[in-house]
């Protein structure tokens, strides 16, 4: 085996989810790689929280799609995490001896690197997932886990009763110790949600693992199966509460409201954190250009775009481009979209590289469908193309081009 | 590619006054959130030159501290890479290692160069923004058997933008040049022959040098070698007009577009060119890579007016601007009206302030209501760290 030094923790983040829920927007890659926040990916997250809590060495599990992910990784260099001893390093499934596997579950893909993380005699194992938007400490979290001499620490978050059958929920005594583990239930007992964020004992991870394997009945699963195996055997499981915010960015609609969280000041979503800031690799483009009849309210704008038309309330990646006349309100635009003249945008999410042209209507009025308070979100999937002076309805994602001979006035 | 650049990041002479104090030439900002050594580093290794030295001579932290490793340009390479060569005070040194000329410079700097695997040098100033190809400089400095290839301009897009020591050539049919002369020898050159061929559009008879030069190696060690023994230190003067009667010296015409920064009046032209997007076209042609500092997006306030201005990552803007180039992390604040202006990185513009053709320095700040104006020609310029 290879030395390497030990490490008292390395982190095991969770990146190979499809993401279907968010449709067209990962038809092509995995959802850790999806832009978010007008100039990051999802994976920026825990990679740049890693990093500023001082954890230098990161499996990263790839399965869906990797080709983007692991492209965008690359050495880890943005995160610093090109290192001597440690570092960033991709794990796909691999053939072992004759039979190979794909990773079953959750559980199944950190059993199947056991290697890996046996490496670094780690005490601590700390597992992620590439697929929410927070900004914490773990190391605040580790030295809970340490105090509280637990096997199993969970980060928790307070979320309304009405919201906390979408998540895994915990009871907990006045300790916090972990009494009582529900995976979605229909009538929670607890307002404490499992954010995915998990430190454990290694060596006691790793025998509830084997044991886990062992079982054919088992889902290869932390929440469903792992967990609930570690608490009715009595071990010592710990709910550490995190106060920040915290959003699960699985859905169209909540991966919209997170990125107008970032405009919103009572938000506590403060990326412009000169200690704790988010990395993310960068794309090398010149600063952006305003012009001359642009207007701009309540938005963010990223590198390398040319503004000529009007922004509202919305979040521009790089390299976009809005000509005079455009008007974009309530939208996330995503890298190196154009936007021609006098197009309109209203309440949508625009896939990489895709062009919207002249005059075209995107989330159009007239058939509005209102989900909660706005309108219902439209979606336009990676490298399409709307042709001119189209019109896309409120709540469509798009998959197809739509040709520009296709004119409806 | 075989080739070994040479970076001097310091001017002979500039009148960048209190822009250059607290820095060398190379580090300046300029176009929001660049370096004037981006543009050049950007150029060797779009060109495939992973190898290259940069000659400092003084007030070189700021440098050393922006290009680091060499990291953002891809040039932490284990064969070649980045190096700064500062001044190296020996105890045999000759003037304590302290240089006062090019020749000097390189002679100094000699030990250093000689390791470099790379039979050819292309040597660069870098007080001129240019984007040039330099493997197909190099293709003809080889097909033209030549022992050094200059690189010139005929096309003075604008003469206010030329630098200051730009060397006149005088080249015969076959681009040989026949003999050098520094601008500055000519004082009337700017005022008279420039001005009037642009007023009534004729073209300038004579070339421009824009400081690019290729030559061999063991070529330039020998020529340094000698140029020293015998206490001729000027590169121009005693290198390139004493032996271009001897030696064949080449002129490469370059024919795209330049800017050249010697004054604050031609910073602030360069600068503001930039928001001509045909300009800002050409000059970012090939990425120009750049330190990255992880800033979030710019964030504009509802309130805000912006009009044909550049905005750097991690600006926040809640007044008007106009005509601007903004480096990374300016903030200004409600009710402050900029216009003409160029603000470099960190700089806070507070409430009600009334800005015209200023140039402030990185970590300034303008507190509430005050009000500061120059001219296109003679800008304001607010030293580093100022309050005002």
């Amino acid at each position: 085996m290879i030395y390497a030094k030990k490490k008292e923790m390395i982190a095991m983040l969770l990146a190979g989810g499809q993401g279907s829920r968010l449709g067209v927007l990962t038809k092509d890659v995995a959802k850790p790689a999806v832009p978010f926040g007008g100039k990051y990916r999802i994976i920026d997250f825990p990679l740049s929280n890693c990093v500023n809590s001082g954890i230098d060495t990161i499996g990263v599990l790839t399965q869906y799609q990797p080709l983007e992910l692991n492209t965008y990784i690359g050495n880890g260099q943005p995160w610093d995490l090109d290192r001597i001893n440690g570092g960033v390093s991709i794990l796909p499934p691999y053939v072992k001896g004759k039979a190979g596997e794909w990773y079953k579950g959750t559980a199944n893909a950190i059993y199947q690197n056991s290697n890996f993380i046996e490496m670094y005699h780690p005490d601590y194992v700390l597992i992620l997932s590439g697929d929410h938007v927070y900004k914490m400490n773990y190391e605040l979290m580790l030295d809970f886990h340490k105090e509280t001499q637990a096997d199993c620490t969970i980060a928790v978050i307070q979320v309304p009763y009405e919201e906390a059958s979408r998540f895994g929920v915990m009871s907990t005594y006045e300790n916090r110790q972990v009494y009582e583990f529900e995976e979605k239930p229909e009538d929670p007992k607890s307002n404490l949600a499992s954010m995915g964020v998990y430190i454990f004992t290694w060596e006691k991870l790793k025998s509830y693992l084997i044991q886990d394997e062992n079982d054919p009945e088992s889902e290869n699963d932390f929440g469903k199966n792992v967990i609930p195996a570690m608490l009715n055997a009595g071990e010592r499981m710990f709910a550490y509460t995190y106060g920040g915010y915290w959003k699960d960015v699985g859905t169209i609609e909540s991966l919209w409201e997170a990125n107008m969280d970032i405009l919103d000041p009572n938000v506590p979503l403060k990326l412009n954190d000169p200690p704790w800031k988010i990395y993310a690799r960068n794309t090398g483009q010149p600063p952006h250009y305003v012009g001359d009849h642009a207007e701009l309210k309540n938005c963010t704008i990223s590198e390398g775009c040319m503004v000529y038309g009007k922004v509202d309330h919305s979040i521009i990646f790089p390299s976009v481009t809005i000509g005079s006349g455009a008007k974009v309100s309530n939208s996330i635009i995503m890298p190196n979209v154009t936007i021609g003249e006098g197009a309109v945008i209203e309440y949508a999410i625009i896939g990489e590289n895709a062009v919207i042209d002249r005059g075209a209507t995107i989330g159009c009025v007239n058939a509005a469908k209102l989900s909660g308070d706005h309108r219902e979100i439209t979606v336009i999937g990676q490298n399409i193309r709307i042709g001119a002076l189209h019109c896309v309805t409120a709540g469509e994602m798009v998959e197809e081009n739509t040709p520009r001979e296709e004119l409806s006035k | 590619m075989n080739v070994l650049g040479i970076i001097f990041a310091y001017a002979e002479k500039d009148n960048l006054r209190e822009l250059t104090k607290p820095r060398t030439l190379a580090s300046l900002p300029i176009g929001g959130k660049y370096r004037m050594i981006d543009f050049i580093l950007s150029n060797f290794v779009n060109s495939n030159i992973f190898d290259v030295s940069i000659i400092t001579k003084n007030n070189y932290h700021s440098l050393i501290d922006h290009v680091g490793s060499g990291k953002e340009w891809d040039l932490t390479r284990k064969i070649g890479g980045l190096r700064v060569l500062t001044p190296f005070a020996s105890p045999d040194a000759k003037g304590n290692g302290i240089y006062n000329s090019r020749v000097e410079a390189l002679a100094y700097n000699m030990n250093s160069i000689k390791s470099s695997r790379a039979e050819y040098i292309i040597m660069t100033d870098c007080s001129t923004i240019y984007n040039i190809d330099y493997e197909e400089l190099l293709r003809f400095h080889i097909e033209r058997h030549a022992d050094i290839t200059a690189v010139y301009t005929n096309k003075i897009l604008d003469p206010s933008l030329m630098a200051y020591d730009m060397p006149l050539l005088t080249l015969n049919e076959s681009c040989r040049i026949e003999d050098f002369r520094l601008s500055s020898d000519e004082k009337s050159r700017r005022t008279d022959d420039f001005k009037s061929s642009t007023d009534d559009g004729a073209a300038i008879n004579r070339s421009s040098g824009l400081g690019v030069f290729v030559i061999r190696k063991s070529l330039l060690e020998s020529l340094i070698a000698d140029a020293m023994a015998y206490g001729r230190f000027d590169f121009y003067k005693d290198i390139l007009q004493r032996l271009c009667g001897s030696l064949n010296i080449q002129g490469y015409e370059y024919t795209k577009f330049f800017m050249g920064i010697d004054s604050i009046s031609s910073y602030m032209r360069a600068n503001l060119k930039l928001l001509d997007t045909e300009i800002r076209n050409k000059v970012f042609e090939n990425v120009v890579y750049t330190k990255v500092k992880d800033s979030v997006p710019a964030e504009y306030v509802s309130g805000c007016v912006i009009r044909n201005s550049i905005i750097s990552d991690g600006c926040r803007i809640e007044g008007t601007i106009e005509n601007c180039v903004l480096s990374r992390g300016v903030k200004i604040a409600k009710g402050s009206i900029v216009r003409n202006s160029v603000i470099m990185q960190n700089t806070t513009i507070m409430e009600d302030v009334n800005l015209n053709y200023v140039i402030l320095d990185k970590d300034v700040i303008v507190r509430e209501n005050r009000k500061l104006s120059g001219h296109e020609t003679f800008p304001v310029v607010i030293e580093k760290g100022t309050i005002v």
